[in-house]
């Protein structure tokens, strides 16, 4: 599955209801299709917000494949580098308005096995990783 | 996925202070502010007690908790609450995965928040 999205809310969503598609599809158990959409909800949310600024205009690709006993979830973008796997949660709670930001990535860890990230010329490649067993 | 919004308050000035706001469906980055803007429009009266019933929520992400926490923080400001009940097994997950947000209430269901109320009524009744 492949898709190249416009940098809104709404299209982060039209995103996470195709990966449900597919992983109903490919039988992937409910429990584990439903973080992996909260994962790529948050990755999505944090490229939207964050890389490009909620800009209309940019996008940014998610692509979704199955590799026998674990699922991979890509998603690229041109905004400035960011290393999500660098990012450590703050010492004292994230104010209440910045919850995206940090409480999102503690999430995408607690349902992800491995995040991988890398800079490719001018993208962001961040690499999701979920073992089915 | 849309989210539906029902919000009930009392008609009298004493449960003018509570709201009932029931959330069905998805709260995430492309929903959260439709609950931004009508717990915006809730929080400019009397309200000080409120009760998110998530029994019909099936998806909640950290722009929704985002809202949740936005509304707590003013209801704290005015000595008030913010409480939940009925969370489906995914949400409680979720929930859990920031169990450091202080100030939140979480219970199984009406009967146990009721008890909540009132052993926290007659805290206060006790303190004046």
């Amino acid at each position: 599955m492949r898709m190249e999205l416009q940098a809104t809310p709404q299209e982060v969503m039209r995103a996470v209801e195709a990966l449900q598609e597919f992983g109903r599809a490919e039988k992937v158990p409910d429990r584990i299709l439903h973080g992996l959409a909260l994962a790529l909800e948050e990755c999505g949310c944090n490229i939207v917000t964050h890389a490009l600024g909620n800009d209309s205009r940019k996008k940014f690709r998610v692509a979704v494949e199955r590799q026998t006993s674990r699922i991979l979830i890509e998603l690229r973008d041109r905004g400035p580098e960011f290393d999500l796997t660098g990012f450590r949660r703050p010492a004292t709670p994230a104010a209440d308005d910045d919850l995206c930001g940090g409480w999102g990535i503690q999430i995408v860890r607690r349902y992800t096995d491995t995040i991988r990230y890398r800079r490719e010329g001018d993208e962001n490649v961040l690499l999701l990783i979920k073992h089915l067993e | 996925m849309p989210l539906v919004i029902q919000i009930q308050t009392g008609n009298s000035p004493l449960t003018a202070q509570t709201a009932t706001v029931k959330l069905a469906g998805s709260l995430d980055t492309a929903t959260a502010p439709q609950l931004e803007t009508q717990l915006a429009t809730l929080l400019a009266g009397p309200v000080k007690e409120l009760v998110f019933d998530l029994a019909q929520l099936t998806f909640i992400s950290s722009a929704g908790l985002r809202v949740i926490a936005g509304a707590r923080k003013r209801l704290r400001e005015r000595d008030g609450l913010a409480s939940f009940i009925h969370l489906q097994p995914q949400i409680q997950e979720v929930f859990d995965i920031i169990a450091s947000l202080p100030g939140i209430a979480i219970f199984k269901d009406a009967n146990e928040l009721d008890q909540y109320l009132a052993a926290r009524q007659r805290a206060h009744q006790q303190g004046t």
